[in-house]
């Protein structure tokens, strides 16, 4: 297994007026080729900043970010990022979305188009190629995410609670949508979530973050087979092993609130 | 079936309220003409000094007829259409100008902080002043073609600039995020993120610019300064120097409808901008 993301002593520290917040500190971590890693974690424990950091849209204020081997300093289109809530610009169509990278590296119209309608039949938006994303429902529109960013067939794919905002029923439909893609596609995914249900059905391991600032509690493989089925006992089990981990931290994170600093 | 029962009754609801909309309009502008004919009627009747200031709604119309196809009093070989075109092209070099200075400057303004610093003392204090105030300046130093054109550029200026300024304030960090992720650099997430997003704002400000202008035309065109024509000087001439009145009410009427004929270009070019941008 080669690395692909290496994440090597991350600090991150907010100045807010004159306080400092540490949100990452120190936070050792590798995601190897083609794996499926989640990062799950308390809400406010900086999970999202990590993934920032590693897309180069936030600056790291200590440690270093190598993505195959090379060291992140700014945004780059071999790491391709899914939002939470979409971020898709609404005067584009679905495919004019999907083309946007294509449109910067300056790759020709026909090309674009080909490989559009490629993206559009992976994700599942045959037919609504020329809608915009007010006509979508919400799974729609993070299909248009999806495919948005891996029409720059970037090696990683950065996640950030990519289906936070969608409805139960749509959510289990896009977890399978996504390992479908995923399995084609293999590429490497670092997953942000904080739905202990989602990681232990998605990932080949979870990251449990603990709460601010936020390390690496502990990192728990699962090795089910997929498709995994959420009622077997096999899953329960893990289920509850990382629901034990985060609980915890929960409670450190509900104490720290509560007590005067 | 009861919703597509509703639907029908929605649609027929919608096709009578719109012949309603148009009778109940009709029938305000009718009432309207009819009280004036008898109020002008009246003045007349009882041989009124003051009725040489309201011709009747006919005279009105008949003036309004002739002022295209002859010339007007007053003039060997201008009509209306010479008065109109003269006030159209002040109205459009002053919003082309204002156009082409308000837009940089918002953007600037909009972008970065030092010069919205810099700039915002000075809007503040110029912004409440009304345009028409810089009329008996900007006639006496720019006169009769360039006098005008100023007040409709300073009547259309901020407007544009507001609406820039609060339009890149409006850009979606979200999607300068996703841009960049996509592998947007500044050039690209200004051409393809901020001038999209910015693009609705400025047709607002163009639509309120361009009202403005017009208005400020009609006034500063009333300065009299040797050799100007336009509908705002002819409002003016007919009625102190020709004692035209009824040419009077009918350059009025020229200016109500240019009025609306520009709110109404500006607001089909807002609508078509938006679709091609594909937000409704």
């Amino acid at each position: 297994m080669t690395a692909c993301i290496e994440v090597r002593g991350l600090s991150k520290v907010f100045v807010k007026g004159k306080r400092e917040v540490v949100a990452l500190d120190s936070l050792d971590f590798e995601v190897a080729d083609a794996e499926f890693v989640c990062l799950l974690g308390p809400s406010g424990c900086g999970k999202t900043t990590v993934l920032r950091v590693v897309a180069g849209l936030e600056p790291a204020t200590k440690g270093d970010v190598m993505v195959h081997g090379k060291r992140v300093v700014s945004a780059g289109p071999e790491r391709g990022m899914v939002f939470q809530e979409f971020a898709l610009f609404p005067w584009r169509t679905v495919r004019k979305n999907i083309e946007f990278g294509l449109e910067i590296r300056g790759v020709p119209e026909a090309e674009r188009h080909a490989i559009s309608s490629k993206l559009v039949d992976l994700v599942g938006l045959e037919g609504f190629e020329d809608s915009h994303p007010d006509e979508l429902s919400g799974g729609m529109r993070q299909r248009v995410g999806i495919a948005r960013a891996l029409a720059n067939e970037p090696t990683v794919l950065l996640m950030d609670e990519p289906f936070g905002s969608l409805d139960a029923q749509t959510r289990n439909l896009m977890q399978k949508e996504l390992l479908r893609i995923w399995s084609a596609t293999r590429k490497t995914v670092l997953f942000v979530t904080h739905s202990v249900d989602e990681a232990v059905f998605l990932a080949d391991r979870i990251m449990v973050m603990t709460a601010r600032p936020g390390r690496i509690r502990e990192t728990i493989p699962v090795s089910l087979p997929r498709p995994r089925d959420r009622t077997s006992p096999e899953f329960i089990a893990v289920r509850g092993k990382v629901l034990a981990e985060l609980d915890e931290e929960f409670e450190k994170a509900r104490e720290k609130e509560l007590s005067p600093d | 079936m009861p919703r597509g029962r509703a639907m029908m009754v929605r649609v027929r609801d919608s096709v009578t309220a719109n012949w309603m909309r148009l009778v109940l309009g009709l029938i305000s502008v009718v009432a309207f003409i009819a009280t004036w004919a008898v109020v002008s009627d009246y003045l007349a009747d009882t041989d009124s000094d003051k009725s040489e200031y309201l011709p009747g709604p006919g005279a009105v119309a008949e003036a309004f007829v002739k002022s295209f196809l002859e010339p007007v009093p007053g003039f060997d070989d201008i009509r209306m259409g010479d008065m109109v075109a003269s006030s159209l092209i002040r109205v459009f070099w002053g919003f082309l100008l204002a156009l082409a200075v308000a837009v940089p400057l918002g953007l600037a303004m909009g972008y970065y902080r030092a010069a919205e610093a810099m700039g915002r003392p000075l809007v503040e204090i110029f912004r409440p002043i009304p345009p028409l105030a810089w009329v008996p300046v900007f006639m006496m130093v720019f006169r009769s073609f360039w006098g005008p054109v100023s007040i409709v550029f300073v009547g259309a200026f901020f407007p544009i600039l507001l609406n820039v300024v609060f339009g890149v304030r409006s850009v979606d960090p979200r999607l300068i995020d996703a841009a960049r992720t996509l592998g947007a650099r500044r050039g690209a997430i200004f051409t393809k993120v901020v001038i999209p997003t910015i693009i609705p704002y400025l047709m607002t400000g163009i639509k309120v610019g361009l009202g403005v202008g017009w208005m400020c035309v009609v006034a500063a065109e009333m300065m009299p300064i040797q050799g100007g024509i336009g509908v705002g000087y002819y409002v003016w001439a007919s009625a102190f120097s020709y004692s035209m009145y009824d040419y009077t009410y009918a350059t009025m009427l020229v200016i109500g409808l240019l009025g609306v004929l520009t709110t109404g270009v500006a607001e089909v070019l807002e609508k078509r901008v938006s679709r091609w941008m594909g937000m409704r």
